[in-house]
């Protein structure tokens, strides 16, 4: 059992609090996150504490339904870049040669790109919903996943109990299964948690430019694009929201940053 | 290194016909032809093929690929589906922009992160500082940390212009104060990387023997940091601030719209709303080819100044 550092302790109790309000949601937004209502742009006051948006919405309620749909895709994504990345990161790490040279050309190709342009052109071809752009931030994410696995594997292989197996005519994938995979799994967990804050972050960007999951869903980043243009005069408008995203990446990032050094 | 240099060249052309390939591949086949996209869903088929015919989109994929690529090369990007500008003058019009901005971010960035992480004095207080710019950097998305910066030195404050952007011919005064909080934006999301990556390699290189030499020499503290440590260990860094440079031409897409800034990442955004095809295709190809030549410069780079890659070929 290894010790929990104070940063990571604080990750993991902001992540309950999250957690706990994307499922509570319904029991904890006042009022319902897509009513539209005649109170348009009302300031905050005790019915509406961070005020409401130009289509009178509350938007504490949209932000607290938004958690919903940053861990929806979050999760989602960071899982999508582990099944595309890992694999890949173990094949090539494993048998290295041409194989390896050719699967590193491929992922350094797509690592140079800035991902947020990439997620970008691929959310404007596939279209955005929540299941696209799951789709679209874990492939963005997966090379980055595969060259850290494939690295770690090269360690992993040169190991003394790797070469006992390959001694005992164990196949080169029951090592991968038995022996490989066990000691890169806590990295490829602790990468779970830096992606889940690589795609929330990811999203928000994205939304903020329009290209994020549809009208009405209380989506964060979307939810900041709107409010902006009244910044001057209703500034929770925009920055509650974008708190909320700036508040769940630090979560996730503190939870995966910390388990490094552990 | 003469060796070195044309492989990388040569490594570096196909990667550029294979990304650029599959860009123009995937929005053709994703989006439709762009006579199908101009004309809209009720246009009859024979008007669609006509149109394409007349864009030279009738060919096989492959054929189009290079009747495209062939022009883009002679600089003919096509014209714009929204606009009718021809799109290789909307372009000349957006790159100063962000690369002006790249430019001063990235160089603030790696200045800050190099000399302020070799302070030889207050280490610890440097060291939290640092850090907490750091996890700013990585936590807090741009458009939030832009429009905390409007907020606060806009609106509150009223020492800066909102947003907008502000051409040279309008006084250097006015162009500076439009570029502050956008450069500081980048800077912020840079610096904390950079932060990072310089750290690690500094601590490494610290505890080296020829660092003790010089330490027990009775060289000034300050001497050791800027003179011994950080040649030696701003490598990497450079490296890694080439790489970024090439990112942030495209990767500056939430700042330029935070800030309503005319650059290349709006012109992205903007062309992406308008499904504008060729706009699309055309900064595409920029931001691929600028990556790879800015991956080959950061190569070269590391090679001109580590002697160890130099002599290796």
């Amino acid at each position: 059992m290894t010790k929990i550092s104070p940063s990571r302790a604080v990750g993991l109790i902001l992540l309950t609090i999250i957690a706990i309000v994307a499922i509570f949601a319904p029991l904890l937004a006042p009022y319902n996150p897509n009513a539209a209502t005649i109170d348009v742009l009302a300031p905050p006051s005790s019915n509406y504490l961070l005020g409401t948006d130009s289509l009178g919405r509350d938007v504490l309620s949209r932000i607290i339904y938004g958690t919903r749909i940053s861990l929806q895709v979050g999760l989602a994504a960071a899982m999508v870049a582990i099944l595309i990345g890992a694999p890949v990161g173990l094949v090539a790490g494993y048998f290295r040669g041409r194989l390896d040279f050719f699967l590193v050309q491929i992922i350094d190709l797509f690592i140079a790109l800035p991902g947020l342009v990439l997620a970008l052109i691929i959310t404007a071809m596939l279209g955005a919903s929540v299941e696209n752009l799951s789709i679209t931030l874990g492939v963005v994410t997966a090379p980055t996943v595969a060259r850290l696995i494939r690295g770690q594997v090269f360690v992993v292989r040169e190991a003394l109990f790797v070469e006992a197996a390959r001694a005992t005519g164990a196949s080169s994938a029951w090592i991968i299964r038995h022996h490989v995979l066990p000691n890169v799994a806590r990295t490829i967990w602790a990468q779970l948690a830096i992606n889940v804050s690589y795609a929330i972050f990811t999203l928000a960007s994205l939304s903020f430019l329009g290209l994020g999951v549809p009208p009405p869903a209380s989506d964060w980043g979307g939810m900041v694009r709107d409010g902006a243009t009244f910044l001057p005069i209703l500034p929770l408008l925009s920055l509650g929201p974008g708190g909320a995203v700036a508040l769940t990446v630090f979560t996730f990032y503190l939870i995966g940053s910390s388990k490094k050094q552990s | 290194m003469i060796a070195l240099i044309s492989l990388r060249i040569l490594v570096m052309i196909p990667n550029i016909v294979i990304l650029t390939f599959l860009l123009f591949a995937s929005m053709t086949s994703f989006l439709g032809t762009p006579a199908a996209i101009m004309l809209g869903e009720e246009a009859s088929p024979t008007a669609v093929a006509e149109l394409n015919a007349r864009l030279g989109f009738d060919g096989p994929l492959i054929g189009r690929y290079f009747h495209w690529i062939g022009n883009a090369l002679s600089g003919d990007f096509g014209r714009s589906y929204a606009t009718q500008e021809s799109v290789a003058s909307m372009i000349a019009n957006a790159l100063p922009l962000t690369l002006e901005l790249a430019v001063y971010s990235i160089t603030l960035a790696f200045l800050a992160a190099s000399l302020v992480n070799s302070l030889p004095f207050m280490r610890k207080t440097v060291e939290r500082i640092t850090s907490s710019i750091s996890l700013v950097g990585i936590t807090i998305p741009n458009f939030f940390l832009g429009l905390l910066l409007i907020y606060l030195l806009s609106v509150q404050l009223r020492w800066l212009p909102t947003t907008g952007w502000s051409p040279w011919s309008n006084g250097i005064v006015a162009h500076y104060t439009h570029l502050i909080m956008p450069i500081l934006t980048l800077t912020t999301f840079y610096f904390s990387s950079f932060s990072l990556i310089y750290k690690s390699e500094y601590r490494a290189v610290e505890n080296s023997l020829y660092i003790n030499v010089a330490r027990s020499k009775g060289l000034s503290e300050g001497r050791i940091s800027y003179l011994h440590i950080l040649p030696n260990s701003i490598l990497p860094l450079i490296t890694y601030a080439g790489l970024s440079l090439g990112q942030l031409v495209g990767g500056a897409v939430v700042t330029e719209t935070v800030f309503s800034m005319p650059g290349m990442g709006r012109l992205l955004v903007d062309a992406i709303a308008a499904r504008d095809f060729p706009v699309m295709l055309a900064v595409g190809i920029v931001i691929i080819v600028g990556v790879m030549i800015l991956n080959l410069l950061a190569d070269l780079t590391y090679g001109f100044i580590n002697p160890l890659v130099r002599n290796a070929s």
